[in-house]
C-alpha cells in the first residue's frame, strides 16, 4: 500500500520536474522590451522589425519580442482573455482586423487603452481608415495597412477585346458589366472573380456609396436599403452572366489568379502582392472600381486592413513613444515597408515621400503607389457596426440561396434581415 | 466503501482499497478536467449577456435554441453526415476486413498498412490537403478534365452539396481504415475451420458473411458505431477546415456553429454553452439506443 | 478482389502521395493544378526555415506527444486494471459516468478549462497541455476491456507467491499486455501530436510553437505559399507513420480485446 502511493508520488513528482523544464516564464519584464502579436512575417510582422529597428536609433537597447500569431487565433484570444479576465497575458501591443475593433472594444472594454490624448495625431491619417477604430469619440488604434480597392487587369486580354483600362475608370456597375461581357464575348474569360460567396464584395460596393448595411439605430437594413439592392442586383447579374466567376474560398480564389482563368480582379490593395507573384510582369494595370448607380455614390471604398491597439496590459508610455515615433511619424518605415513588403500606409505625410512616386515597371510604368494613395483619400465616410460579421455571415447565405436555390432576391433579403435580427437578440 | 464477492479468491476490504487507488489519478482527472468545466459550462448556459457582463437568464438560452433556424440548419447538416457516413464506413470497413482476413491473400501487411495510413494525419494536415485537392484549379478537376468526365472545372465548394459531399469524403478516407483495424482484429479470432464448414455447407461469401462474420463482430460493430456517432456529431475540424462551413452556413456542423457563436464575432459563451448540452444530450440519447438494439439481437 | 483491394489502397494512399509532390512544387504550379513531382524542394526547404521555427516546433511537438503519451498510458493502464481486476459495482458505475466525458464538445469546455489552467498558473506550460489529455475515458475503457483478457490464475499463482499488488502489475501484467500498449501509445501519440485548439489557445509564447500550430501560422499570411505549406504538412506527418510502422505488427492484436 505505502509503495503504491509512493509510485503514485513519484510518477507526480516526475511529471511536475519535467514540466518545469518545459515552462517559459512569461513574467520577465524588461522595461525597454515590447510584445507584439501579429500574423504575416512577409508584411505586418516585417513592418513591426523595421519600426523596432528604426526605433531602437534613438532608444538604444530596444527589444521586440515579435510573436506570430493568425487573426483568427488573435479574436480567439480576446474572447478567451476577456472572459476569464487574465488581463495579464495581452502583449503590449496586437494587431486587429479593422473590422473588429469596435466589436472587441465595445464587448470587452478593459482589454484596451484608449489613446485619444496620447499625443499620436490621428488627423494624419485617412479619415476613411480611422472611422473603424473611433468608438464613442475616442481612438483606439494607429492604422497599419491600408485597404483600398482597386481593380486591376491584364491589358493584354482587354486589347484582345479592343479595350483599354481608361475604359474600366470612373465607370458604373452597368457599364462595368457591359465592358464584361464584351471580354467574355471575345476571349472567353471572365473578368473577375471572388472569393466565399460574396458578402465582402457586396459591403465593399454599398461602402462605396456611403452608405451602411445597418440604420442609424444599429438594425440590420437589408430589404429597404437601394444602396445594397442595387449592390445585390449588380452582383447577381455578373454572376448569371458569366463575367463573375465565384471559386470558393480564398486559395481557389488566388488559383483563379494563378492559372489565368480571369482577366482580372477586384479587391482590397492587398492584393498587389499576389498579382505580382502570379505576373506576366508588364501588362498588369489598376484603376479604381465601378460606382453604384445611386446619389453619393462613388468609385472608392475600402476592404480589409488592419491597425495597432496597444492593450490594458502594456507599458503604455513605451508603446504610444514607439507608435508615435514609428507608425505615426516616419516616412523612413513607409518608404521601406512598401517596395520590400508592399505595405501602403494611410499615414497623410508617407505618401509625399518619392518612394510613392516611381513608376513601376511590372504595372507598365504606372505610378501605382501614388495612384492608390489618391483613391484611398476619396473613400466616402462610413458607419461600421458591431454586428458586421453577423450581418456578412447572413448575406453570404442569402447569395447562396439566390444563385445556388434560385430563390428570390426579395425573400432571401428578408430571410437575412430577419435572422440577423435573431442573432442580435440578446 | 461498496464490497464485491464476485472474486473466487474473495475480496477483501483492502484489495478493494488498492483497486480504487490504481484508478484514482485516471478518475480525478477526468473530474477535474472534464466534470468540473462541463458543470461551469452548464453555469454559463444559465447566463446571457455581452463579453464578460453575464448574468442569470434561467433557460432563455434553451428556449431561443428552439426558434434558431442557423441551429436547426447546423444540426441537420450533421445528422445528414452522420446517417450517410457511419453506415458506409461500418460496411466498407467490414468488406476491406474480411478481404484481408482471407487467408490466401498477398501483400496483407502492404494493404493494411495503407488503408490504415490516413489515420495517421493530422486533422489540419489532411483538411488542408483535401481542401487543395478540391479547389477550382486543383488536382480532382485537372484529372476529371483530362479523362474526359468534365468540360469546365467544378467548383465543389461552391454548391452545399458537394461542399457536404467532401466533408463525407474526407471523413471516409480518414476514419475507414481506423474502423478495419478493430475489425480485422476481431476476425482473426475467428476459426478459419468454422467457415471451411459452411463452404461445406454450401455457403455463399454472402451467406458467410452474414451468418458468421457479422454476428461474431456484433460487439466491435456496436463499440465502432457509438464511437463514429459521437465523434461524428461532434465533428469540428473539417467543417472549420475543409470548407469552413459553406457556402454560407450550409455544410457547417453543430461544434462549429458553438465555436463560432463562442469566439466570432460578439461573444455568446452562455447560448454557445447551451448548444453543447444539447449535443450532449443527442451523443447519451443515440447511444443509448445503439445500446439498447445491439443488445437485443 | 485484388482490385478492389488496390483501388482502396490507392485511394487512401493519393492524398498523402500528392501532398508530397506538391511539396516539391513552387506556389503557382500547384494553384494550376499539376501533378507532377517538381523541382522546388530545395527551395520550399529553406523558405520554411527562414519563415518559422521549425527545429522548435518540431522538438516541442516531439517532446510534448512523448511525455503526454507516456505519463497518460501510465495512468490510464493503472486505471483500466483497478477497474478490471479490483471490479465491484460502484466501480462500474463510475466508468459508466466517466464515459460521459467524451460526449461533450471541446468548445463548450473551452473556456471554463481555461479559467481553471490559469488559475493553477500552468498557462504556456507542458503541464497545462497535458493536462487535459492525460486521462481519457476512452483510453481506460481500451486497457479495462483488454485486461479481461489477462488470466487470473495468474494474479492468485502471484499472490500466493507474496508479491504484492502494485509489482503484480508491474511485473506480470504490463509485459503480458505488450500488444495492448502498443495500440495505446499509437493511438495516443496520433491525438497529442496532432492536437491544435487547445495548445493554440494556452500556448502563447513564441517558444512553445508545436507542428499544428507552425502550419496553421503558414496558411495565416496573406499570400500563401502552398509548396512551403505542404512540406511541412509532409514532415508534420512522417512521426506518426514511422511510429505506426513500427507498432502495427501489435496494433491489430492490440485492439483485439476490446470486447468480448
Amino acid at each position: 500500500m505505502k509503495k503504491l502511493l509512493v509510485l503514485l508520488l513519484t510518477l507526480v513528482m516526475a511529471g511536475m520536474l519535467l514540466t518545469a523544464c518545459g515552462r517559459d516564464d512569461a513574467e520577465d519584464v524588461a522595461v525597454n522590451e515590447l510584445t507584439v502579436w501579429s500574423w504575416d512575417p512577409a508584411f505586418n510582422m516585417f513592418a513591426m522589425e523595421v519600426a523596432a529597428e528604426i526605433f531602437e536609433r534613438s532608444n538604444p537597447g530596444f527589444v521586440l519580442n515579435n510573436v506570430e500569431m493568425p487573426w483568427e487565433t488573435i479574436d480567439m484570444q480576446l474572447t478567451t482573455i476577456g472572459i476569464s479576465g487574465e488581463h495579464h497575458l495581452l502583449p503590449d501591443i496586437m494587431l486587429i482586423q479593422d473590422q473588429a475593433i469596435e466589436i472587441s472594444v465595445l464587448t470587452f472594454p478593459q482589454l484596451f487603452a484608449d489613446i485619444t490624448n496620447s499625443g499620436i495625431n490621428f488627423n494624419e491619417f485617412a479619415s476613411g481608415k480611422t472611422d473603424f477604430s473611433v468608438v464613442n469619440g475616442r481612438n483606439f488604434a494607429v492604422p497599419f495597412d491600408n485597404g483600398v480597392t482597386i481593380t486591376a487587369f491584364r491589358t493584354d486580354i482587354l486589347a484582345q477585346a479592343g479595350l483599354t483600362i481608361g475604359d474600366f475608370t470612373n465607370v458604373t456597375w452597368n457599364q462595368f458589366i457591359d465592358l464584361g461581357r464584351q471580354v467574355l464575348d471575345t476571349t472567353g474569360m471572365p473578368l473577375l472573380s471572388t472569393y466565399g460567396v460574396g458578402a465582402s464584395f457586396m459591403d465593399v460596393m454599398v461602402k462605396s456609396a456611403g452608405t451602411s448595411l445597418f440604420d442609424a439605430n444599429g438594425q440590420p437594413n437589408f430589404v429597404n436599403n437601394p444602396a445594397f439592392r442595387e449592390a445585390v442586383d449588380r452582383f447577381i447579374e455578373m454572376v448569371d452572366a458569366g463575367v463573375m466567376l465565384l471559386p470558393g474560398d480564398w486559395s481557389d480564389y488566388i488559383g483563379t489568379l494563378a492559372a489565368h482563368d480571369v482577366a482580372g480582379t477586384l479587391a482590397g490593395c492587398w492584393i498587389l502582392g499576389t498579382i505580382q507573384e502570379v505576373g506576366p510582369a508588364g501588362v498588369w494595370a489598376v484603376t479604381n472600381i465601378p460606382r453604384l448607380n445611386i446619389p453619393g455614390g462613388t468609385n472608392y471604398s475600402s476592404w480589409g486592413g488592419s491597425s495597432w491597439v496597444i492593450t490594458s496590459n502594456a507599458n503604455f508610455d513605451l508603446a504610444v513613444a514607439f507608435m508615435n515615433y514609428t507608425f505615426a511619424g516616419s516616412t523612413e518605415l513607409y518608404d521601406r515597408i512598401l517596395p520590400a513588403a508592399g505595405a501602403l500606409s494611410t499615414w497623410g505625410p508617407a505618401a509625399a515621400s518619392t518612394v510613392y512616386l516611381e513608376p513601376q515597371p511590372f504595372f507598365g510604368g504606372q505610378t501605382v503607389f501614388a495612384d492608390i494613395i489618391r483613391f484611398s483619400q476619396n473613400i466616402p465616410d462610413f458607419m461600421g457596426g458591431i454586428h458586421h460579421y453577423t450581418a456578412m455571415d447572413q448575406i453570404d447565405i442569402a447569395l447562396g440561396n439566390i444563385i445556388n436555390l434560385g430563390m428570390s432576391i426579395e425573400d432571401a433579403l428578408r430571410e437575412a434581415e430577419a435572422a440577423v435580427r435573431f442573432e442580435m437578440g440578446l | 466503501m461498496e464490497q464485491k464477492k464476485g472474486f473466487k479468491l474473495g475480496l477483501n476490504q483492502k484489495q478493494g482499497l488498492i483497486g480504487w487507488a490504481f484508478l484514482s489519478v485516471a478518475a480525478a482527472l477526468i473530474i477535474v478536467m472534464n466534470f468540473y468545466p462541463m458543470f461551469r459550462g452548464f453555469l454559463f448556459s444559465l447566463q446571457t449577456g455581452v463579453g464578460a457582463n453575464m448574468e442569470y437568464a434561467g433557460l432563455f438560452n434553451y428556449r431561443r435554441l428552439l426558434e434558431d433556424p442557423q441551429f436547426r440548419q447546423t444540426v441537420s447538416n450533421t445528422f445528414f453526415y452522420l446517417a450517410v457516413q457511419v453506415p458506409v464506413m461500418i460496411v466498407l470497413g467490414l468488406i476491406l476486413a474480411s478481404m484481408l482476413n482471407s487467408k490466401n491473400l498477398k501483400f496483407k501487411g502492404f494493404f493494411r498498412t495503407t488503408i490504415f495510413l490516413p489515420c495517421t494525419v493530422g486533422l489540419v494536415a489532411y483538411s488542408l490537403v483535401f481542401r487543395q485537392m478540391f479547389a477550382v484549379s486543383g488536382i480532382v478537376n485537372t484529372i476529371a478534365m483530362n479523362i474526359g468526365i468534365m468540360d469546365t472545372p467544378f467548383n465543389w465548394f461552391g454548391t452545399a452539396w458537394s461542399a457536404r459531399l467532401i466533408i463525407i469524403l474526407g471523413l471516409l478516407w480518414r476514419w475507414t481504415g481506423f474502423n478495419m483495424i478493430f475489425y480485422l482484429a476481431g476476425l482473426q479470432n475467428i476459426d478459419q475451420s468454422i467457415y471451411e464448414a459452411a463452404r461445406i455447407d454450401g455457403a455463399n461469401v454472402l451467406q458467410q458473411f452474414r451468418r458468421i462474420t457479422i454476428p461474431v463482430l456484433r460487439p466491435i460493430i456496436l463499440l465502432t458505431a457509438i464511437m463514429s456517432t459521437n465523434g461524428t456529431l461532434q465533428l469540428f475540424d473539417e467543417s472549420v477546415n475543409l470548407t469552413g462551413g459553406g457556402p454560407g452556413i450550409t455544410s457547417r456542423s453543430m461544434s462549429h456553429h458553438i465555436f463560432n457563436a463562442a469566439f466570432q464575432g460578439i461573444p455568446q459563451i452562455g447560448y454557445a454553452s447551451a448548444m453543447s448540452f444539447v449535443i450532449l444530450l443527442f451523443v447519451g440519447t443515440l447511444a443509448f439506443i445503439q445500446i439498447k438494439i445491439g443488445d437485443k439481437r | 478482389m485484388y482490385v478492389f483491394l488496390s483501388i482502396a489502397a490507392a485511394l487512401s494512399l493519393f492524398p498523402l502521395i500528392w501532398a508530397v509532390i506538391s511539396a516539391t512544387n513552387a506556389n503557382t504550379d500547384i494553384l494550376r493544378g499539376t501533378m507532377l513531382p517538381g523541382t522546388h524542394l530545395i527551395q520550399n526547404f529553406n523558405r520554411l526555415t527562414e519563415l518559422t521555427d521549425l527545429g522548435r516546433a518540431f522538438w516541442n511537438s516531439a517532446r510534448n506527444a512523448t511525455m503526454a503519451t507516456f505519463i497518460s498510458i501510465v495512468i490510464c493502464s493503472l486505471a483500466g486494471y483497478g477497474f478490471e481486476i479490483y471490479h465491484s459495482k460502484a466501480k462500474d458505475r463510475l466508468m459508466s459516468v466517466l464515459l460521459l466525458s467524451m460526449m461533450i464538445p471541446f468548445a463548450a469546455v473551452m473556456i471554463p478549462l481555461f479559467q481553471l489552467t490559469a488559475n493553477l498558473s500552468l498557462l504556456n506550460t507542458t503541464l497545462g497541455f497535458m493536462l487535459p489529455t492525460l486521462s481519457t475515458a476512452f483510453l481506460i475503457m481500451l486497457f479495462r476491456q483488454n485486461t479481461r483478457t489477462f488470466p487470473q490464475e495468474m494474479i492468485e499463482a502471484a499472490r500466493i507467491d507474496g508479491l504484492n499488488e502494485i509489482s503484480i502489475f508491474l511485473r506480470m501484467y504490463v509485459p503480458t499486455m505488450k500488444s495492448t500498449y502498443a495500440a495505446a501509445i499509437t493511438i495516443t501519440f496520433m491525438g497529442t501530436w496532432n492536437v491544435f485548439l487547445w495548445p493554440r489557445i494556452i500556448m502563447i509564447s513564441p517558444e512553445s510553437i508545436t507542428m499544428p500550430i507552425l502550419i496553421s501560422n503558414l496558411m495565416a499570411g496573406y499570400v500563401a505559399d502552398f509548396g512551403v505549406i505542404m512540406l511541412a504538412v509532409t514532415i508534420a506527418t512522417l512521426p506518426t507513420i514511422v511510429l505506426f510502422s513500427f507498432l502495427q505488427r501489435y496494433f491489430a492484436e492490440g485492439m483485439t480485446g476490446t470486447i468480448k
